[in-house]
């Protein structure tokens, strides 16, 4: 099944936040959370969203997928913590 | 005529340029440094590049004679600032705090308001009020006295201190020396140009340092000084221009006037960078007209004011000094970037290391 149907343990809402807000909110959500669970992430902001989340989730080893809302300029990103 | 419309023209394009690398490559000088703390140096590696390819293009366009003679007929070269020593340490410093509080460095909110984040170009009204107010305004006194002790070398106490002749080395020595350390350390990165979206950090750092390289070759044609990409100044300029009607630019630059305003060439770049980052954005489907919460707001506001004392008293921001005067090889722009890091490590740990451990998320 792919991680964005899966039921996310928690959103984390970081629309409109400016750099580094959804990429520090993010890390903070995730170290909470239990291995298996995933973090569902909104942000609008490219260079989170396209750059600095993936790297990290990738470097943590943590799968992310990504479904950009093309019409609305934003992303929901769906973390599955290892 | 014809001069003057390639004046506005390469303006445009090489601001434009920039900033659509910028967006979609995500160059953030800020993230660069910030990051170190966190164990990431993908974007200080693309920094690294951006400064090597700047640094040896930049020289080699000086050394093949392709900057335009001085006024008494030497050799045309690049602008190299003037070392002092008190204004590069704090005003470095002071700018490497406001970036972290505004969200971006000098050239990182400007293309984000390209990307339509409100908060940005909050931050670049923050960073004009900051630049003015330390040049002409209520802390123009502290400012004064900070740049009041330059320091030169030389018999006649008279040449700008650079990374070479401070040593008494051959300058190419030098970069030769400084690029292997920084191209051993982008190597380790394992540097690609593919990227699934938007530009690579490989791509994005020889593009950006490519387009620095252009301008300093660009600005001394057009704009009568090598002054390459810096965006203080610029910044300052642009609104003068459109506030007051004149740049007031420095007596060796160039100006162009459009209607009724007096601009300098480096003034019509800065206009052009939210733009060209509002086209590559566009074309990505990123851009998103969105504001963050009130307080971050004010925040950013602060930062940008921040910034722009700091940079006004430094004499240059993350690339005014961290890429175009590091690539001259300038001992201001070395000494002031350091600080820069050490103040943006600073306000990091200050602002969002220390308060992220207690925080609920």
């Amino acid at each position: 099944m792919a991680i964005k149907d899966e039921a996310a343990a928690q959103t984390l809402d970081t629309l409109g936040r400016v750099c580094p807000y959804p990429l520090l909110l993010t890390k903070k959500a995730l170290e909470k959370l239990a291995s298996g669970q995933v973090l569902k992430v909104l942000t609008d902001a490219p260079a989170s969203a396209e750059d600095s989340i993936p790297r990290y989730c990738e470097k943590s080893g943590f799968t992310m997928e990504s479904v950009k809302l093309e019409d609305k300029g934003m992303w929901e990103l769906y973390i599955k913590k290892s | 005529m014809e001069f003057t419309l390639m004046f506005l023209v390469s303006g445009l394009l090489i601001g434009g340029a920039f900033g659509f690398v910028l967006q979609r490559g995500r160059f953030c000088i800020n993230s660069a440094f910030r990051e170190v703390l966190f164990q990431d140096y993908t974007m200080l590696r693309a920094y690294f590049l951006a400064v090597v390819v700047t640094m040896v293009g930049a020289n080699l366009i000086e050394a093949a004679g392709l900057l335009q003679p001085a006024a008494d007929g030497t050799a045309g070269q690049l602008y190299r600032q003037a070392f002092v020593p008190w204004a590069n340490i704090a005003g470095g410093f002071i700018f490497g705090m406001g970036i972290v509080l505004a969200g971006g460095c000098g050239s990182g909110i400007l293309y984000r308001v390209g990307e339509g984040n409100l908060a940005y170009v909050v931050a670049v009204f923050g960073f004009f009020f900051g630049i003015v107010i330390t040049k002409f305004g209520f802390l123009k006194p502290v400012y004064d006295l900070l740049i009041s002790t330059p320091v030169f070398i030389g018999p006649n106490s008279d040449i700008v201190p650079t990374l070479d002749n401070l040593i008494g080395v051959n300058k190419w020595i030098v970069i030769a020396v400084l690029s292997a350390v920084m191209l051993f350390f982008v190597y380790q990165g394992k540097p690609t140009l593919k990227a699934k979206k938007g530009y690579s950090w490989t791509m994005v750092g020889i593009l950006a340092g490519l387009i620095a390289v252009a301008a300093f070759w660009a600005s001394d044609y057009f704009g009568g000084r090598a002054r390459g990409l810096s965006f203080t100044g610029p910044v300052r300029e642009f609104f003068l221009a459109v506030l007051w009607g004149n740049s007031q630019a420095a007596s060796t630059d160039k100006t162009m006037t459009l209607l009724g305003m007096t601009f300098s060439w480096s003034a019509l770049y800065v206009l052009a960078v939210p733009i060209g980052a509002f086209i590559s954005g566009k074309l990505l489907n990123e851009v998103k007209l969105k504001v963050p919460p009130a307080n971050e707001l004010i925040t950013v506001l602060l930062g940008g004011f921040v910034m722009g004392v700091g940079a006004q008293i430094g004499g240059g921001c993350n690339i005014g000094h961290s890429l175009t005067g590091v690539s001259t090889l300038a001992v201001s722009s070395w000494v002031a970037n350091a600080f820069i890091i050490l103040g943006n490590w600073v306000m990091v740990y200050f602002k969002l290391i220390r308060p992220m451990r207690d925080l609920d998320v």
